[in-house]
């Protein structure tokens, strides 16, 4: 490992053992090598010079979910998220990494007509598939036992994206940009849709970002840095040129890019790192906007007594944890459904998806993402809401595999259906 | 090892014998933060396997280092001459507890604090609580003798340690002690191998006492302008005819050390601190801590702050929790040693350490459980010039000699393990050392057993 500043990240372990009090993945493992300690230990000897195999510290090191838990829990404050996914930068460039993620995050996820076009093969493709699940949150495929991930279940994807429904000139410019990310544009255009209709009603003029589909975190955690740079420096740039007062996300994850993860591929010094700090200073949580922008004071009055503590929120680990937005999403929906809300059982667990690792390791992704739900749901849970497309993703997953009738939504959503009534026409105050 | 001994184990563990060399990575180290590779890991489920593999470890003669959570102090569970790193991590059941005889029966690799929060859904009280409790096993915790902030009014592990069943160094399975309130037959085998550090026998099952849980706790912390004012606050405590369930000490660095994770607002010319529990009922701990803290204001505090909630209580315990692992920002390498003196005898000890830092200019930081007169004193040192590890070597020499002078132990809770195996005999004497090698001879013959650990050891010599 050449990478001069691993040794002196790594270097701050104390080994004390706390993070095996949090990793998401220990249980599951039962093994030191599951655990933060153990990934610092393998690059602290990859520095030290200690002759490994690459592979197999890149397969130690892919094995995380990168849930952000140990760092945060950390009474030293390791950095874990950013050696592990330096580690792994490292070793893509010793021992490569796989080609299907060189094509996707190097060719497909960095080109907005690309990712259409993949959506759209995908979604012929899809047709041919046998298992047709209804769930409450929409229809759901599943993967024949012996395709890859036996028992995956997917979302029917849209004939159309939801940048794609746009009109031409529609949401060009705007004081306020919303950057809506891949999986709420192509996968599921509804929740781009919500939270556009909803930001709309800030009353402040709005563009939605459609010059990069990415954010770049897929490729940057995948120890592809050219990529992820690459998707970073032009999105900061494009985001800058707009000159937005504030850029919102629906997604936690794409947040985090923008606002932490950015600084490691353009540091201090490198060309674009005006830009990325202009865009980290006005990139804002969904939740965090609305509460700003007032605009829950002209949703009407949740109907009393309804549905009393059906719908919970569960925590994305980046965007409650690691950027400690909790709060906001529950105030936003506590304003938004009055007593349906409730805290749900198990709300700040890790849903197991951890975006490439629920391809890599289905079958353990999903005993996580199972359990997560099936606690909330045991516990009177009917809705889960949710503001990270990563989270909505595995959760639809498991509620289709395990309990069809639970629903899982994004917070836009509700906030949308609360907003608007069933005839399309805003039900506003 | 030989390849006939990987490979019976291989036959007796499947794919939980783990030889790779990032496996083998993950097993070299504890929280000293030395590293020993070993030649191989294994994870069994059962204390059968457990015997089995002892059984192997005789007949090929490799060594067996059992471990918990890695976290210990002193090298417990450090491979030094290599071999099978036995891992207690997947034996982690608590078969179960008696709520009428107030008794748990767990497998060595339950964490500490699983089994304590499990007693408490019973409303019963498991007292041990080593800093590391969070993640530190029961079987750790017993290889140890850990002990924690409320040794001072519940004792250390070994006394909630009612019988045990392990494996011995022969690979003969034993049964010790008792699961009733008493019993007195025969030699206190289970009190032998509490403490043992893994070399006697590998525990597979404790039976642990469990008591009623107290009803409520009252947390105060009071900050002091020195070390010997904190001191003689705890004496007084004492000499008041309370017992606290925790009184913790730390000086000023130890307090700096832990802001960036728990930020406190410190009065000036703070330069000490107590952490201050005491429980009951409602009634009772209320009343106690009124006490504690006149104590704490009749002798100097400048500051007392008190919680009651849990929520509260949570804040001011994490400032001193935090603080071991945060010392590594002072430097890169840390003698860290647990000596106890007679409580009446800290704040010399304090003065002698103030004192001991100077001479040998070396950065000192000390912290710990004063209601025991257990200071954790660190030294903190870069590591990288060695004419400052000759003078902290010295420094630890000299505090040991001055310990025991004192009328104390160089260790009251992280035991010796190799980090100070040198000082053995200095403590315990030749007899001592002579009958302690007997008993070694006696459970483990072959010397199977975490090998180069307790007794002094050329090849794994400290720093």
């Amino acid at each position: 490992m050449k990478d001069p500043d691993l040794k002196a990240l790594a270097g701050l372990c104390a080994k004390c053992g706390t993070c095996r009090t949090v990793c998401t993945l220990y249980p599951e493992r039962k093994a030191e090598i599951a655990v933060a300690r153990g990934k610092i230990a393998l690059i602290e000897a990859a520095t030290g010079g200690e002759d490994q195999d690459a592979e197999a510290v890149q397969e130690a090191l892919t094995d995380c979910l990168l849930c952000g838990r140990c760092e945060r829990a950390c009474p030293n404050q390791v950095l874990v998220e950013e050696i592990v996914m330096k580690g792994r930068a490292d070793l893509a460039e010793e021992v490569g990494i796989p080609a299907w993620k060189r094509v996707l995050f190097g060719k497909v996820m960095t080109s907005p007509a690309a990712t259409g076009i993949a959506r759209k093969a995908a979604a012929a493709g899809q047709r041919v598939l046998p298992g047709k699940i209804p769930t409450a949150s929409g229809l759901h495929y599943r993967f024949p036992d012996g395709l890859g991930g036996a028992g995956r279940t997917v979302p029917k994807l849209p004939a159309k994206g939801f940048l794609e429904s746009l009109g031409k000139g529609e949401a060009a410019a705007g004081e306020v940009m919303l950057f809506v990310g891949c999986v709420f544009d192509h996968v599921f255009p509804e929740v781009g849709r919500a939270a556009y209709e909803t930001v709309k009603a800030s009353g402040k003029s709005v563009a939605v970002f459609r010059d990069a589909a990415c954010c770049g975190l897929p490729a940057m955690v995948s120890g592809d840095r050219r990529s992820a740079a690459s998707s970073a420096v032009a999105n900061v740039r494009r985001l800058r040129e707009a000159d937005p007062g504030a850029i919102v996300f629906p997604c936690g994850s794409c947040l985090l890019m923008f606002r932490r993860n950015v600084f490691s591929l353009i540091p201090k010094g490198a060309p674009g790192y005006d830009d990325a700090i202009f865009v980290a200073d006005r990139a804002v949580d969904y939740a965090s906007f609305l509460l700003s922008s007032r605009v829950l004071d002209r949703i009407p009055d949740p109907p009393p007594g309804e549905k009393v503590g059906e719908i919970g929120y569960h925590d994305p680990c980046h965007l409650s944890g690691t950027l400690g937005k909790g709060p906001e999403a529950r105030e936003v929906l506590s304003r938004t459904v009055g007593p349906a809300f409730a805290e749900m059982a198990g709300a700040d667990l890790c849903c197991g998806y951890g975006g490439t690792f629920n391809v890599r390791d289905y079958p353990t992704s999903s005993r996580i993402g199972e359990s997560k739900v099936t606690v909330a749901a045991r516990a009177g849970t009917k809705v889960i809401s949710t503001a990270c497309s990563g989270c909505v993703l595995q959760m639809r997953d498991m509620a289709a595999r395990t309990d069809p009738a639970l629903r899982v939504v994004h917070i836009a959503q509700l906030v949308h259906q609360a907003m608007f009534r069933n005839d399309g026409n805003p039900g506003i105050r | 090892m030989n390849p006939e001994a990987l490979s019976a184990l291989r036959d007796l563990f499947g794919d939980r014998l783990r030889t790779s060399l990032e496996t083998r990575i993950c097993y070299s180290f504890d929280a000293t933060r030395k590293t020993f590779l070993p030649d191989a890991v294994v994870y069994p489920v059962n204390a059968e396997e457990v015997r089995q593999a002892l059984l192997l470890a005789n007949l090929h003669r490799f060594p067996v280092v059992p471990r918990g959570a890695g976290s210990g102090l002193s090298g417990g569970s450090l491979p030094v001459r290599g071999g099978v790193v036995l891992s207690t991590e997947r034996m982690d059941r608590i078969v179960s507890i008696d709520t009428e005889n107030l008794y748990a029966i767990v497998e060595p690799g339950v964490v500490t604090e699983t089994l304590k929060l499990e007693a408490k859904k019973r409303g019963l009280f498991y007292p041990p609580d080593p800093a590391s409790l969070k993640f530190s096993t029961v079987g750790g915790n017993i290889a140890e003798c850990a002990g924690g902030m409320s040794a001072v009014k519940y004792g250390v592990t070994r006394d909630y340690v009612l019988g045990l069943e392990a494996v011995l160094g022969t690979g003969e399975f034993l049964r010790t002690g008792v699961a009733t309130a008493k019993g007195v037959v025969g030699y206190d085998l289970t009190r032998m191998l509490v403490g043992s550090e893994g070399t006697l026998g590998i525990v597979t099952r404790a039976t642990l006492r469990l008591l009623p849980h107290p009803e409520a706790a009252v947390t105060l912390l009071a900050l002091f302008p020195t070390n010997r004012d904190a001191s003689d606050t705890v004496n007084a405590v004492a000499a008041a005819r309370i017992t606290p369930s925790a009184m913790e000490i730390m000086d000023r660095t130890a307090i700096d050390c832990v802001q960036a994770v728990a930020q406190v607002p410190l009065p000036g010319g703070t330069g000490s601190a107590l952490l201050l529990e005491v429980d009951g009922t409602n009634d009772s701990a209320a009343r106690e801590a009124d006490r504690v803290e006149e104590a704490c204001r009749s002798h100097g505090a400048l500051e007392v702050r008190r919680a009651s909630d849990a929520g509260g209580r949570d804040e001011l315990w994490k400032l001193r929790r935090s603080i071991s692992p945060t010392l590594l920002q002072l430097g890169a390498v840390k003698l860290n040693e647990d000596i106890v003196v007679p409580r009446s005898r800290l704040a010399d000890m304090f003065a002698f350490l103030s004192d001991l830092s100077v001479r040998k200019k070396v950065r000192i930081v000390n912290f710990g459980h004063a209601g025991d007169g257990n200071i954790h004193v660190n030294i903190m040192i870069s590591g990288t010039d060695p004419d400052e590890t000759r003078r902290a070597e010295e420094a630890v020499a000299e505090v040991f000699r001055k310990t025991v002078e004192m009328g104390g132990t160089i260790s009251g809770e992280h035991g010796v393990g190799i980090s100070k195996a040198p000082f053995l005999e200095m403590e315990v004497g030749p007899l001592g050392v002579a009958v302690m090698k007997r008993l070694k001879e006696c459970f483990d013959p072959n010397g199977i057993l975490n090998p180069g650990k307790i007794f002094l050891d050329e090849d794994a010599v400290r720093g």
